[in-house]
């Protein structure tokens, strides 16, 4: 059994690795006030650009840790330059999901070249531990404690004694006044992007080293963890971003000593939580610094919506729902109940991101409660298949409220932030509930659909029925939208400043958005699992909140209609033309990216 | 005088400008001559900070001309326009807060490679500033108003430019402060420096500048030397009227 002072050494290792990955965040953040969700891929590609040095070309160490950090910061320059600098103009929302679309292009492409299975990756050190008190310190330990310290420091002096380290300080500061002094913004970027990119690829590098192993799956978590070591120190503050990956490293690795390594992740994204309800602006972020400014009012792309006549979308409905009567194959039938199952999912996050200006990036942790709840009510409590997709309904709605409702006080990224967080919590939660949920293992044999005793088995049925489903949940919509409610819910996404002096009570609309929007989805989820018939904890991934996020901005955000056209789109249209799987993902990647570059509103216009 | 001199150091021509679809200059011409100060003056919403933002390339017009020195300045970006000699003293200052004293006063040297002669500017700025000189170390935001415009103005002089724009800079002053900052803007036009100042404290400006247009609602509506203006009834009634006291 290690000793206390093993786990110590391990959490202050794996914090040097996350510091890694914190500090080029850290300087993103302050030089461009953005998350930089590619962070991950970064370290991703860069793992693999040390395995092919180090099995393929057999490089030495020190050349390996070079070659792997001037090609991961080459990626990164190439992002900033194609993928950031066209958007410096556009609406603040248009640079976080374009990290969002990098990431996914990077990692499926890095899947496509390497496969996604795991890779054994050396680390060329002689496997010896040496006696350090009651526990044992490795070469290893030492390269990994060696390369953080020396980052830190010539992080310091570039930003402390050369001219181009004080213009990225400046430029954090103040970025009008630092162009007004000769700054060319464009080159501090491009630097920090460089320096961010260096220094994630080395951390992905150390990373797979020191597990021996790695995988396209490091690259989320990576950017996950990296996210939670910034937030934690205070978003944009390098030394907090250290500090905070440092106490990350040292609570992952206590409570993997307490309970075990598959509650490493939870205890994570707990700290995580914390710190975001009691000091939203992090540990150690200074009292002046301004407050993150609100990224309300010109977050989203202002338009004018798409107007669709009454009868248009009458004849759709019709079309739709008398497809069936004709030949057409069980295959179509099953797309297309697909994607009515992602358009309810979708009608949930337009509501959330789009009306009310919430952009959650975890709603599939809402699929994920509605789909246990209805199984395990059908399966333990007998209940009727019905009621029990309506009680997962429910559950999702109740519990999604209660577990966001400590971030309602948070903007912008924070909030994507904090549902990301929550996304993973609740997945977690269920690998690791064993007596509930099955854990790992998941349940199976979920009763099939019924409805006042008759199943629905045939594709036919099934299709009718969540089609109705989905219309109504969408009518209900379109109602709310044009009621008082959904006026207060732009208002508040628009400016909650002015939306407070007007006497609005932010959490309870922000509350009656999510319980709106976490029955839909919770619908959703309960369909689902009755279809599927087995369920465990990835199901419902971040992949799937991700293709949501697609979908709704596919379609225009808080746009009913564009959710459902969205979604019937990125279904569809990868059957139609017959696209492997493998390659979903990385044109949803660059649908993303697409949209968010030249149709920032959507095909119907954001409403 | 010969031709040349008499051409204008910054001309604002028939310049038109849009924030989306609220056009906030219409046909705007302004000059400055070199060596001089002039002083723009106007209410809140009038297009002052605009014509700043402007001259310094933040805002783009849709229409009509900037030139410094005889040559254009639109398509230049903000750190080119600032290398062609034009330095800024933003509206509430904008020092970087979390660097010290010693670093943002260097800051406005950012443009120059040299060394020696950055150094002996700062030993320079002490002089002018001397109370600048205990504080160095100090963070910049921890100063009180009055001293960061010291701050603000000796960062600005740094890069030794032509020409120094200034927003309000008596905005959220002291009295005393105020007198000195007017004093110094003064010195900095002696040695050499043309000033451009949008100032809402016309009777302030005015005694100091030698020109001064009056803004409203995005139009010139009065323009002349500072001495006549000083005496215009208009101005009087428009910018003037709480000077009962004077």
């Amino acid at each position: 059994m290690s000793s206390w002072l093993d786990y110590t050494i391990n959490g202050l290792i794996v914090g040097n690795v996350y510091a890694l990955v914190a500090v080029g965040l850290a300087l993103i953040f302050g030089v461009s006030r953005l998350i930089n969700f590619a962070q991950g891929s970064i370290y991703l590609v860069g793992a693999y650009i040390g395995w092919v040095a180090v099995v393929q070309l057999h490089t030495p160490l020190p050349l390996t840790i070079i070659v792997v950090a001037v090609a991961a910061a080459v990626v990164g320059l190439i992002i900033e330059r194609f993928g950031l600098r066209p958007l410096q103009n556009s609406v603040r929302i248009a640079p976080l999901l374009a990290t969002i679309g990098i990431s996914f292009v990077l990692d499926q492409l890095v899947m496509l070249t390497f496969s996604p299975n795991p890779r054994a990756l050396p680390s060329q050190l002689p496997d010896i531990r040496f006696q350090v008190g009651g526990g044992t310190i490795g070469p290893l330990d030492l390269l990994i404690a060696g390369v953080g310290l020396t980052s830190a420091l010539l992080l310091f002096v570039f930003l402390r004694y050369t001219k181009l380290g004080w213009a990225v300080r400046a430029t954090a500061q103040d970025r009008d006044a630092a162009m007004q002094m000769g700054v060319d913004v464009n080159r501090v970027n491009q630097a920090v992007f460089g320096i961010a990119a260096a220094l994630g690829g080395v951390s992905g590098l150390l990373v797979g080293m020191y597990y021996n192993q790695i995988d396209t799956a490091m690259s989320l978590q990576a950017t996950l963890k990296g996210v939670v070591a910034e937030v934690v120190g205070g978003a944009g503050n390098v030394p907090g971003a250290v500090i905070g990956s440092l106490l990350l490293g040292l609570v992952e690795s206590y409570g993997v000593a307490m309970l075990g390594t598959s509650y490493r992740n939870l205890f994570a994204f707990l700290l995580l939580v914390v710190v975001l309800v009691l000091r939203p602006n992090g540990l150690f972020v200074s009292a002046r610094q301004a407050p993150p400014e609100p990224l309300t009012g010109t977050f989203i792309a202002p338009s004018r919506p798409v107007h669709i006549p009454r009868w248009a979308l009458l004849v759709a409905v019709a079309g739709f729902a008398i497809l069936p009567l004709f030949p057409v194959s069980f295959y179509v039938l099953q797309t297309l109940i697909n994607a009515w199952l992602l358009g309810m999912l979708a009608l949930s996050l337009t509501l959330v991101a789009g009306t009310m200006g919430q952009v959650s990036l975890g709603h599939a942790a809402l699929l994920a409660i509605g789909a246990y709840t209805s199984a395990l009510l059908s399966l333990t409590l007998a209940v009727p298949v019905g009621l029990a997709v309506i009680g997962g309904g429910l559950m999702s709605a109740a519990l999604g409220t209660l577990l966001i409702s400590p971030s309602f006080r948070l903007r912008g990224h924070y909030v994507s932030i904090a549902t990301l967080a929550i996304g993973e919590i609740v997945a977690l939660v269920i690998l690791n509930w064993e007596s509930v949920t099955r854990g790992p293992i998941g349940i199976s044999g979920i009763p099939p659909l019924s409805l006042f005793g008759y199943d629905l088995i045939g594709p036919t049925s099934i299709y009718w029925f969540s089609l109705a489903v989905m219309v109504v949940l969408a009518l209900l919509q379109g109602r709310l939208l044009t009621s008082h409610l959904g006026r207060s819910f732009r208002a508040i996404r628009d400016d909650d400043i002015a939306a407070r002096a007007y006497g609005l009570g932010l959490n309870r609309y922000k509350s009656l958005a999510f319980i709106f929007g976490g029955f839909a989805a919770g619908i959703s989820g309960g369909i689902a699992a009755h279809l599927y018939s087995y369920i465990n904890h990835e199901t419902f991934n971040t992949q799937q909140s991700i293709l949501a996020l697609t979908v709704v901005i596919l379609g225009g955000l808080g746009n009913v209609v564009g959710a459902i056209l969205g979604s019937v789109a990125l279904v569809g249209l990868p059957e139609v033309f017959r696209i492997a799987a493998e390659y979903r993902i990385l044109i949803y990647g660059i649908v993303l990216l697409l949209l968010v570059r030249f149709r920032p509103q959507g095909l119907l216009g954001t409403v | 005088m010969t031709n040349a001199s008499a051409e204008p150091l910054l001309a604002l021509s028939n310049v038109n400008t849009f924030y989306g679809q609220a056009q906030v200059h219409f046909d705007l011409s302004i000059s400055v001559a070199r060596g001089h100060i002039v002083c723009l003056l106007g209410g809140n919403a009038s297009g002052k900070s605009t014509t700043m933002k402007i001259i310094l390339g933040l805002v783009k017009p849709r229409s009509g001309d900037v030139t410094f020195d005889g040559a254009s300045l639109l398509g230049l970006s903000t750190p080119q326009i600032v290398r062609r000699g034009i330095a800024s003293v933003p509206e509430a200052r904008r020092l970087f807060a979390d660097m010290s004293v010693r670093e943002n006063i260097l800051m406005g040297a950012f443009v120059r490679n040299d060394r020696e002669a950055v150094a002996q500017d700062l030993d320079r700025m002490l002089t002018l500033f001397p109370k600048l000189g205990q504080r160095l170390s100090q963070r910049a935001g921890s100063l009180s108003g009055g001293e960061q415009q010291m701050v603000a103005m000796a960062r600005a002089l740094m890069s030794r430019p032509r020409m120094i724009v200034m927003d309000e800079p008596t905005m959220g002053l002291s009295p005393l402060y105020v007198d000195r900052v007017l004093e110094l803007i003064r010195t900095i036009n002696q040695e050499g420096v043309s000033v451009f100042m949008v100032e809402q404290n016309a009777s302030l400006a005015l005694e100091i500048a030698h020109e001064a247009y009056v803004l409203q609602t995005g139009k010139i509506v009065l323009s002349g030397p500072a001495r006549t203006l000083k005496d215009d009834p208009r101005i009087r009634d428009a910018y003037l009227g709480g000077s009962e006291a004077a």
